[in-house]
Order: C-alpha cells, then sequence, then structure tokens
C-alpha cells in the first residue's frame, strides 16, 4: 500500500479491467494555500510543523519568564516581581514547558518523522491529526491568556497541589484557564497518541517488521503508551478540580471530607509518567543522531528496545517517589522501583556509547548538542539515583537540589535534543541546511550558560534554599550562588538567539541539502527535501533496522542480529 | 585516587549541613554508600564518551571505515547485570533507614504540637504554652527577629505532631537534614533526638500562597537545664506571639486562621 509501483508512462486506461477506482477521489480545482492551507491541512508533515513551531513558540515564552525568576532571584531581598507575580510566573514557566513545549515537540517530531521512517504516506487518521493541533494551540492560548485575567494566572505551582487550588484558596478565572488549558492539550496528547500507535500498527511498509524500525520510532511507540496510561488520569483529576471549584463537590476540599492526598496521587500517576514522554522520544532522537553521525548501526538494538520497553513499565510504578515525604505512601516499594530505572536508563548510555565505538564520528552541530546530551543527562540520572532514596529526598525535597535534578534532566536532557533534531531534521523539513558556525555558538552558549545555571542549584539545595520562594535573606549563604545562577540564565537565553537567527537566515539562503546530506540510514533520508504529498516514489528494499544505508553501502551491510 | 576523591568531597558534604540530630546520621550514612558508587560510574561514563569523540572522530584525510559490529553479548549482559547488583547494594542500605528515620517513640519526652497555616507557625507545648508568629504586615525577609520560636531539648526525643490549618505545608529545619509535609487530613508525626545545642532556621518548602518564602521558624535548642527552665517560665495557656508576649490573645485571632 505504501510502496508505489512503477507508473504506467501513458494515460491510464478509462473503462476495462484495467481500471482501477481511486480511493480517494482527487478533487479538481485549485488547491488551498497560504494561510487555508496551513489550518485545513491534513498532511502528517505540516501538521508537524505547526506543532514543533507552536511549540517553540511556547520555549520561547516560558523561556523569558524563566528570566523573569532569575532576575528576581539575582540578589536577595529583591523586588524586581510582586509576590504573586513571581508564583505566576514559576506556575506558568513550568506549565507551559512541560504541557506546551517538551510534550507538543515531541508530538511534532512524531508527527513528522515516524510516517517517513516506516515507510507510510500518512498518519493513520489525518483529519484526527489535524483536531489535536488545534487542540493542543487552544490549550494554548488559554494558558497564555490567562496572565490578562484580573487576578492573573495560576499561581499554585505547576502541580497545584490541593486544597490550594481550591476556589477559597485560589480565587479568579486564572486557575479556571490552567484547569482548561491543560485538560485540552491533554486531550490532543490522547488523540496524537492513538494516531501513532495506529500508524505504527497498520502502516509500516511491507518489510518494515517491529525488529526493523528506527529505534525513533520505538521510542515514540512506548511514549504514546504511557500517554494513554497517564493523560486520562490527569484529564480527570483536572475534571474533578474543576468540579470542586465550581459545583461545590469535595473531592480535595479537607472541609467537607475530601482528601488532598488524592490529588497528589492522581497527579503524580501522571506525572511521572510524563517525565518519560517528555525524554523517551528524545532518546530515540539521539539514538538516530549518534547512530547516522557516526555511520554504525544502534548498539545492542534488542537491549536498546528492551530498556525502551521496561523504563515504560517501571514508569508506571514509581509516581510515589514524588510524595515520599508526605508520611503516607509505601517506602521501601517505591524506593525499589524508582532506583531500579537506573537499570534500563544505564543500558541505554551504553549502547550510544556502543554505537560510537570505533565508528567515524562527525562532529556536527546535531552530534555536539547530543554529546552535551549525554554529559547533563548522566548527571541529572545520578541526582536521580540520590533523590530516589527516601532518606536522602527527606532532607532534599523541595528544595533547589529537585529543581537542578530535573532541569538537567529536561533541560540538559530534552531540550538539548530538541535543538539537535532542528539541526538534524531542518534540511528534510525544508531542502536546506542550517548554518554549522552558528549553531556550534549556539551550542557553546547554552552548554556553559545552562551548566552555570543550574549546577549551583544542587549546592542552593543542600544548603537547604526552598524551591518557589521568591526571595531569600541575605545571610543564608545563598546569595553567590544565586548571582551565578542568573549569569547563567542570561548566558543561556542568549544562546536560543544564534540558532533563531540561523533559521530565519536558512530559510532563504541556506545550503541546498539534497535527499541526504547526512548519509543518513533510515526511510526519511530516502525521499526528497522537503518529502512530497504521500511522502515516497518508491522505497528500497526493507531488509534491516537501516535500508537506506543498506542501499547506499552494499559493501557494509548490517549484519543480521543474534 | 577516586576514593580519595570521594572521602573528601563526603568529608565536605558539598556544601550541606551535616546534620545536629541522631535520625540526621542515617541520612550521612546513606550519602557516603551514594557517593561510593555513583562519582566512579560517573567517571567511567564520562570518560568512555570523551574517548570515543577524541579517539573515534574524523580527521581530515583519514580513510578509516567505521566498523559495523552491532552486538556483543558478554558486554551487554555485564553493564545489564551489574547496574542491577549495584542497585541490589544501594537497596539493601537503604532499606530500614527511612524507617528508623521515621520511627517514633511511644513515650517522647516533649511533644509540641506543630500548627502551620498561611502564613505561619504555631508551636504549642503541653501546658497549653503556645509560640507563634506570622506575615507582618510589610514583611522584609532579612527580619528574623519577629519569626515564631520553636524551643526544643536536647539529648531528649522530642515529638512533634503536624497539624495544617489550610493548605499543604512543610516542615523542614535544614540541619536536622530532614522535612515532612503537614497536610490536610493527614496525620503525621516525626520524631528527633537532637545532639546539639543551637539555633537555626526553619522554613516551609512547599508552596502555600503568597507568602510563601516568609514562612520561616526558628528553632531554639537548648540543654536540658536550660529547656527546663524556659519551660517553668511559661504560663499555661500563655501566648508569645512573634516574639513578644501576648496577654489577650484569645480575642486576637484576626490574621491567623
Amino acid at each position: 500500500m505504501t510502496i508505489l509501483h512503477e507508473r504506467p508512462a501513458g494515460a491510464e486506461p478509462e473503462f476495462g479491467p484495467g481500471r482501477v477506482e481511486p480511493l480517494t477521489e482527487i478533487i479538481p480545482g485549485p488547491r488551498p494555500h497560504g494561510w487555508v492551507r496551513f489550518i485545513t491541512s491534513t498532511d502528517h508533515k505540516q501538521i508537524g510543523l505547526n506543532y514543533m513551531v507552536t511549540a517553540f513558540i511556547g520555549f520561547l515564552t516560558a523561556g523569558l519568564m524563566a528570566e523573569g525568576i532569575r532576575t528576581q532571584l539575582a540578589v536577595p531581598n529583591n523586588h524586581f516581581v510582586t509576590l504573586d507575580t513571581f508564583n505566576q510566573l514559576f506556575t506558568m514557566h513550568g506549565t507551559i514547558m512541560l504541557f506546551v513545549f517538551l510534550g507538543p515537540f515531541a508530538f511534532g517530531l512524531a508527527n513528522y518523522i515516524v510516517p517517513l521512517q516506516i515507510g507510510a504516506p500518512d498518519m493513520a487518521f489525518p483529519r484526527f491529526n489535524n483536531l489535536s493541533y488545534w487542540l493542543y494551540l487552544g490549550g494554548f492560548l488559554i494558558l497564555l491568556f490567562s496572565f490578562m485575567t484580573n487576578n492573573g494566572a495560576a499561581d499554585f505551582g505547576w502541580f497545584g497541589y490541593a486544597p490550594l487550588t481550591e476556589s477559597i484558596h485560589s480565587p479568579g478565572p486564572g486557575a479556571d484557564m490552567w484547569i482548561i488549558g491543560i485538560a485540552l492539550t491533554g486531550f490532543s496528547g490522547i488523540f496524537t497518541a492513538v494516531n501513532t500507535i495506529s500508524t505504527i500498527f497498520c502502516l509500516r511498509a511491507p518489510g518494515m517488521v517491529m525488529f526493523r524500525m528506527p529505534i525513533f520510532c520505538w521510542n515514540q511507540m512506548v511514549t504514546m503508551f504511557l500517554v494513554l496510561l497517564a493523560f486520562p488520569v490527569l484529564t480527570s483529576a483536572m475534571a474533578m478540580l474543576w468540579l470542586d471549584r465550581h459545583l461545590n463537590t469535595h473531592f480535595y476540599d479537607p472541609n467537607g471530607g475530601g482528601q488532598p492526598i488524592l490529588w497528589q496521587n492522581l497527579f503524580w500517576f501522571f506525572g511521572h509518567p510524563e517525565v518519560y514522554i517528555l525524554a523517551l522520544p528524545y532518546f530515540g532522537v539521539v539514538t538516530e543522531v549518534i547512530a547516522t553521525m557516526s555511520k554504525k548501526p544502534v548498539f545492542g538494538y534488542k537491549g536498546m528496545v528492551a530498556a525502551t520497553l521496561s523504563i515504560g513499565g517501571l514508569s508506571m510504578g514509581v509516581w510515589a517517589h514524588h510524595m515520599y515525604t508526605t508520611g503516607a505512601v509505601l517506602l521501601p516499594f517505591f524506593a525499589g522501583m524508582s532506583l531500579l530505572i537506573a537499570v534500563p536508563t544505564g543500558i541505554k548510555f551504553f549502547n550510544w556509547i556502543g554505537t560510537m565505538w570505533r565508528g567515524t564520528i562527525t562532529l556536527s552541530t546535531p552530534m555536539l548538542f547530543c554529546i552535551g546530551f549525554l554529559m547533563m543527562f548522566l548527571l541529572g540520572g545520578l541526582t536521580g539515583v540520590i533523590l530516589a532514596q527516601p532518606p536522602l529526598d527527606f532532607q532534599l525535597h523541595n528544595t533547589y537540589f529537585v529543581v537542578a535534578h530535573f532541569h538537567y534532566v529536561m533541560f540538559g536532557g530534552s531540550v538539548f535534543v530538541v535543538f539537535a533534531s532542528i539541526y538534524y531534521w531542518f534540511p528534510k523539513y525544508t531542502g536546506r541546511m542550517l548554518d554549522e558556525r552558528l549553531g556550534k555558538l549556539s551550542f557553546v552558549l547554552l552548554f556553559v550558560g545552562f551548566n552555570l545555571t543550574f549546577f549551583p542549584q544542587h549546592d542552593l539545595g543542600l544548603r537547604g534554599m526552598s524551591r518557589r520562594i521568591a526571595t531569600y535573606p541575605d545571610n543564608l549563604g545563598y546569595n553567590f550562588l544565586n548571582l551565578l545562577s542568573s549569569i547563567g540564565a542570561y548566558i543561556t537565553g542568549i544562546g536560543v538567539i544564534p540558532t533563531l537567527w540561523n533559521i530565519f537566515r536558512s530559510l532563504r539562503h541556506g545550503k541546498i541539502a539534497g535527499d541526504n546530506p547526512w548519509d543518513g540510514q533510515t526511510l526519511e533520508w530516502a525521499t526528497s527535501s522537503p518529502p512530497p504529498e504521500h511522502n515516497f516514489e518508491a522505497l528500497p528494499p526493507i531488509r534491516s533496522e537501516r535500508p537506506l544505508w543498506d542501499a547506499n553501502h552494499p559493501d557494509m551491510l548490517t549484519q543480521a542480529g543474534h | 585516587m577516586s576514593l580519595l576523591a570521594t572521602q573528601l568531597l563526603g568529608a565536605t558534604n558539598f556544601g550541606s549541613p551535616s546534620g545536629v540530630t541522631k535520625q540526621a546520621h542515617e541520612v550521612i550514612r546513606l550519602w557516603r554508600i551514594t557517593y561510593y558508587f555513583a562519582i566512579p560510574i560517573g567517571l567511567l561514563v564520562i570518560g568512555l564518551i570523551v574517548w570515543c569523540v577524541v579517539r573515534y572522530r574524523v580527521r581530515r584525510g583519514s580513510t578509516r571505515q567505521p566498523a559495523q559490529f552491532q552486538y556483543h553479548i558478554p558486554i551487554e549482559a555485564a553493564y545489564t547485570l551489574i547496574p542491577i547488583v549495584i542497585v541490589g547494594i544501594i537497596f539493601g542500605f537503604l532499606y530500614g533507614a527511612e524507617d528508623r528515620e521515621d520511627a517514633v517513640a511511644k513515650n517522647p519526652a516533649v511533644i509540641v504540637h506543630v500548627q502551620a497555616f498561611q502564613w505561619g507557625w504555631r508551636f504549642i507545648y503541653p501546658n497549653g504554652h503556645s509560640q507563634v508568629g506570622d506575615v507582618a504586615e510589610e514583611p522584609n525577609i532579612n527580619d528574623t527577629s519577629t519569626l515564631p520560636i520553636l524551643y526544643l531539648p536536647e539529648n531528649e526525643t522530642v515529638q512533634l505532631d503536624l497539624h495544617s490549618d489550610d493548605v499543604v505545608h512543610s516542615f523542614y529545619v535544614p540541619e536536622f537534614l530532614f522535612q515532612r509535609d503537614i497536610i490536610p487530613g493527614i496525620k503525621n508525626t516525626v520524631d528527633f533526638n537532637i545532639t546539639h545545642t543551637g539555633s537555626w532556621i526553619g522554613e516551609c518548602t512547599n508552596i502555600c500562597g503568597t507568602y510563601h518564602a516568609f514562612m520561616k521558624f526558628r528553632v531554639n535548642v537548648l540543654s536540658v537545664a536550660d529547656y527546663n527552665a524556659w519551660y517553668a517560665k511559661q504560663k499555661p495557656g500563655s501566648v508569645t506571639n512573634s516574639g513578644r508576649s501576648v496577654t489577650s490573645y484569645s480575642s486576637d485571632t484576626g490574621g491567623n486562621s
């Protein structure tokens, strides 16, 4: 269904047994273009780009909020913003980064790349796909415009612990818009998950058996199952919160017999798989980039698939490690499960190292971002092993150590890979290369700025600085480290600019990329850049997980597995 | 070399307080064990990454071909099984540690009733005396003179009974290396055996609204004799608000509830 047979040179027979009715009738007349095309397109590539551009705007928005947070905290007893504004800034920073940027950017990648990598003409449900993008955009706008309401945006932290979220403690529409906005992005995520899983299960090209899929597709598949398990719980929890606020139910309100701890359980039952929803797709990107840039097959491919599956499985059983200090969870079980996640994560690290081993590594910008990812994510993983131990978490919970830990995982980990993915696939999206020198400048600034921002925060947490405080006294030894952190935040902010300029400039003036600028291994490089509607004229034979490499390098075929 | 490094770093605790309670020993012990595994593993992995990048990067004019191997069962088995063993060892050390840290005595020497509210603390002693403090009209983060004070005796089992009037708060004293959430509807009791006298700042670590940053308190740990002398001076039912004695507190409930 996806490999097009050779087309007859002349016109098709008009009648008779040779005539095949087309499945979709092609309506004659002008095709929509410009804004109409943007709004109505059901092409997975257009929707994927919509997702990624919107998500990146979310990244810039929430990044500006982070600069506001760091400016307020640069010096002790500062009054750059009011206390309430500060609370709104960190709440919406977290909410937008997680629900609007990191997750949906990965959904954008799933939209654009997965059908190409498995040799499919489009997603399984193109119009459903279009709907999920518009739900997502609606959610983003509602979250953004909540700043314009009379009491401002939500101000209770991105995980909104009840009963602070009840109407008596957080009156005003800001909190309601937070609920609705997140619920909309939640629905969008669920729809995308259904779509991606169906695409992977039903639309793989002939020969593309599951164990020949690129690791990126495997990771997206596991991610989407996690979305299906986690997001409905979140959306239901949000619905109950809305009922509490408006119809006087008492799911979370202790004054009516409700249980605030219920919210924590529901939220983190979503929240911990969410962390892997934000990480696994990017692990997949790293795997693709490292394999391509090292000109090698993925080392331990099957082990890596098993590691991804077990991360997915374990991540459903560790939510309460966010709740060690509540005194209401069974500590040894959740500690053991959380520590176990280090094992498959370690496997992935050794797979990545094994993939580079004895390869020929091109240090292009996407590869640099991936190496940055390896270093940063390693540190985030090791501090994760620290925080997984309840006695250590009793000390570090809700301090800046936790802030440092998850920024090493989410920024040093996933965001660096977002940049890697932009530099790696931009030629496929547009047909033009991004400038390498600007890319490397961006990488150096981001790497230095990021570490300067977040490394000192480990120490701040050990010294006892609580997270989410709007200001701090000058005599507790926090001053210098906070100043360092704020300077780092500005350098990080500046580090984004070369990439933005690079994208803007390369769209017109970038070097022409051709179909396969990186000597890629997977099918997205087997079509033109950008790919035509329905993607492929013809596919190379698929006999391993890197069909294009086999076609281009018959002297270095992928060996059969063990 | 790495052992030396871990011991040096272990001695300095990376800037963390070293803990003033008996319970904190469990934390320090786990920190050490985690260092011994985490730092060498971290250095090993970073070393391997740097080695690959330096050794196998493409040099101009090189005709080296990339090796095309994909599987190596012994290595794959090793990097799967060894981490499982390490995780098992760490789990072995931590198993029970949190129970010892969370254990509560049947007959503690002192029971203090801790009430957290937006935004302040109320420490109620067995005779009904209470130490209260809340956010001033125009709070100044550098002003610690109006903080409520939690007086505790040294070298005795002290039990804190944690309650919240409104939203989720958290009781945290960095020097105790310990915090516990204060959640409406959850009964939380914690024990401390403090081994040093001193005065430290404690704080709420859970976002609880506008003045979260100002929700601090002071812990004064006195020797048993000093504590008894202080306690004997506190009249049953009396109230000290923000360091000042308040005689008719019962009519002054505004702002605290």
